[in-house]
């Protein structure tokens, strides 16, 4: 599904990832690991189409296109889709007009019907279940004062509107507290499929007792130094990342 | 020897007969225009704002007309209404058949002993010009008494339109006054078409504990002048609530003066949207009299072509008004680079154990917005245009008439092109 193959990408003339690969199938779940500065998120960002990432080098295919000949866009419509870490506020745009929106231009893409607001008010009451959100924060404007885990949780409910292919999300956990992160670990592995994929970016191993990956990759420095399975993500919970980094430099590869 | 662009156009405004009522309050308005001239871009007061195109200009006393009101009823307002074309009262536009008994909400011209409060309103210096302009001249305008503790619970309206087939000049004024403990919704309108001079006065009284909520739609002709004067007095524990919304006028200038008693709140909220030569200048007073009052104050303007907003917000804490909590922003967003923007915040404070805050914002779209919209597959065009339309319609959610705000919305969806989205209400 996505096949990632020495990507480089830079912010500001300053290298921030420096030769990524990664390959992620339909059915799997990825997690990216790594301490604070690391990179991680930049790879997130750099798959969604963040205009202030230069990408420098490689090439990333996304179910077979070359993911950077599409804008930020028309990779949402293709069905990737980015989890922010920080939503952002959009004051004067109603959280369901905005999903009725995003909706129906997905919809529209893909060759499907829209749906007015009467037959998207079914729809969406539906999709609030999933993720325990009150149907008042449909009315409000887009994650304006909502506190930080109902903004992450309004960022499930968007992934569960949109259904995409591949979901990357950046530091889900972050903001939330163990119950709400228990309710949104579950949402994610119900909307989790064979067809589908996930990217998981966290710096805590906690996100990970819910949603379980198969995959662990620590990234530091701008590179994955180690790949493994979730046993990995236990090691790293025990014994933080100092190991993995000190045994990459002993590694002595680069 | 002077380099200034004279004109003779406020003599020529009263050079027509003065009308018969409140003779003596517009003597002493002429006796403050004697000699006055329109202000240039020298006065700091209108240093932004460049009155030349009004002074080429040449008005005549607004004749009486009668206009097809039916695109402006609002559903909520029926039986709540009264209408003024060209500055006269028009009647059979008007009904009052649903104001609650004991409110009074009439024309002036129908009840001068209702109006002793006229020209009452403190205001330190003049608020200038064009308000004696308009007392010097006005021909008619709305009384609205409310009752001691009564609290009305249809919202009244004002409707002053301006149909100009040459250019004319027109005076609305209204008088507000609410008694101990009353509670009022007013939504005040200015339409029009042609090219004209509306120079409106609106003077507001709101006694202790009394609560104005007081909207304001500009929608003029795009070659009209809109300089409009408010003056409110809020006492003790009252609150006075207003939203003022530009939209028309090739230039408009709101000049809104509060004046807070103890405990007493205010809030200013202005949105203006301008495109094409518009101008639109709000100059607000905030006057902090007395101890523990709040006000706030968000004002902004989506400028686009080469258009030009220009926002002086002047808060004043007078030495005995300890405890006064005061916010102001003013947030504007360029569409263009012709746009213009001058914003200014002045903060006379004059006591110590205060609450005060500024800010103000000029500039384009934020990237992180943006990439957040399109990350959700909005193209960069719906992306920008929603993001506009948020902007503007942030200052509409609380409108309290959902009829009014459901039209604003649309008018601010047609505005920021936002139309092709769909229904976002």
């Amino acid at each position: 599904m996505l096949s990632i193959k020495n990507l480089t990408a830079s912010i500001n003339g300053t290298p921030v990832l420096k030769g990524i690969d990664l390959e992620i199938k339909a059915g799997e779940i990825h997690a990216i690991m790594g301490p604070n500065g690391s990179g991680k998120s930049t790879l997130g960002k750099v798959l969604a189409g963040h205009p202030a990432y230069e990408v420098t080098g490689g090439e990333v295919l996304f179910e077979g296109q070359n993911l950077f000949e599409m804008d930020a866009d028309a990779r949402a419509r293709a069905g990737l889709f980015m989890g922010f870490q920080h939503p952002i506020e959009v004051p004067g745009v109603s959280n369901a007009s905005f999903l009725r929106l995003a909706y129906n231009k997905k919809a529209e893409a893909e060759g499907r019907d829209e749906l007015d607001p009467l037959e998207f008010d079914d729809f969406i009451r539906e999709k609030i279940k999933l993720v325990s959100m009150r149907e008042e924060f449909l009315d409000r404007s887009l994650n304006e004062g909502f506190s930080g885990g109902e903004k992450k949780r309004n960022e499930i409910l968007q992934m569960a509107v949109l259904e995409p292919k591949l979901a990357i999300l950046d530091e889900l956990d972050s903001g939330l507290d163990i119950d709400a992160l228990r309710v949104l670990g579950d949402a994610v592995n119900k909307l989790q499929r064979a067809d589908r994929a996930l990217l998981i970016i966290t710096h805590f191993p906690r996100i990970l007792e819910t949603i379980q990956p198969q995959f662990v990759h620590v990234l530091s420095g701008g590179r994955i130094l180690k790949s493994s399975g979730k046993e990995l993500a236990v090691e790293l919970e025990e014994r933080g990342y100092d190991w993995v980094l000190e045994e990459a430099a002993a590694g002595g590869a680069r | 020897m002077t380099l200034a662009a004279t004109s003779n156009l406020v003599a020529e405004l009263l050079a027509g007969p003065r009308p018969a009522e409140w003779g003596e309050l517009r003597e002493a308005a002429e006796t403050r225009l004697a000699g006055r001239d329109l202000p240039t871009t020298r006065d700091e007061d209108w240093k932004y704002t460049d009155l030349k195109a009004l002074a080429g200009l040449s008005f005549a006393p607004a004749p009486k007309a009668t206009v097809d009101i039916s695109g402006h009823l609002l559903p909520e307002m029926v039986g709540t209404r009264q209408v003024f074309v060209n500055g006269h009262h028009a009647p059979h536009a008007s009904c009052a058949s649903a104001v609650p008994a004991g409110v009074r909400f009439f024309p002036m011209s129908h009840a001068s002993e209702a109006c002793h409060a006229l020209g009452s309103v403190p205001n330190g210096k003049s608020a200038g010009l064009f308000e004696d302009l308009n007392t010097a001249r006005f021909q008619d305008g709305a009384v609205i008494l409310v009752p001691k503790n009564m609290k009305v619970a249809l919202p009244l309206h004002l409707l002053f339109i301006t149909q100009a087939n040459a250019p004319v000049a027109v005076f609305p004024r209204v008088l507000v006054v609410l008694e101990r403990g009353s509670e009022l919704e007013l939504v005040e309108e200015h339409h029009g078409s042609g090219t004209y001079l509306t120079c409106p006065v609106v003077e507001i009284h709101v006694a202790e504990g009394a609560i104005l909520r007081h909207e304001r739609v500009q929608r003029d002709d795009a070659e009209a002048f809109h300089l409009g004067t408010l003056k409110a007095e809020v006492a003790k524990g009252g609150q006075y609530h207003s939203r003022t919304l530009s939209f028309g006028a090739r230039l408009s200038r709101q000049q809104p003066w509060v004046r807070l008693a103890e405990g007493a709140e205010a809030s200013l909220d202005g949105l203006a949207l301008l495109e094409g030569q518009q101008v639109a200048d709000t100059h607000s007073f905030m006057h902090h009299t007395e101890p523990n009052a709040s006000s706030h104050q968000l004002h902004k303007c989506i400028v686009d072509g080469k258009a030009r907003a220009v926002f002086n917000g002047r808060v004043r804490v007078a030495p005995l008004a300890q405890g006064t909590d005061a916010k102001q922003q003013s947030r504007n967003l360029l569409l263009s680079e012709s746009a213009r923007v001058d914003t200014k915040p002045q903060l006379e404070i004059y006591a110590d154990d205060v609450k005060c805050s500024h800010g103000a914002t000029v500039g384009a779209l934020d990237p992180e917005e943006l990439f957040y919209l399109q990350s959700r597959g909005l193209n960069a065009d719906d992306a920008r245009n929603l993001l506009t339309y948020g902007f503007a319609a942030d200052v509409l959610t609380h409108v309290p008439v959902a009829s009014l705000r459901r039209a604003l919305r649309q008018l601010v969806m047609a505005r920021t092109q936002a139309g092709s989205l769909g229904d976002l209400s």
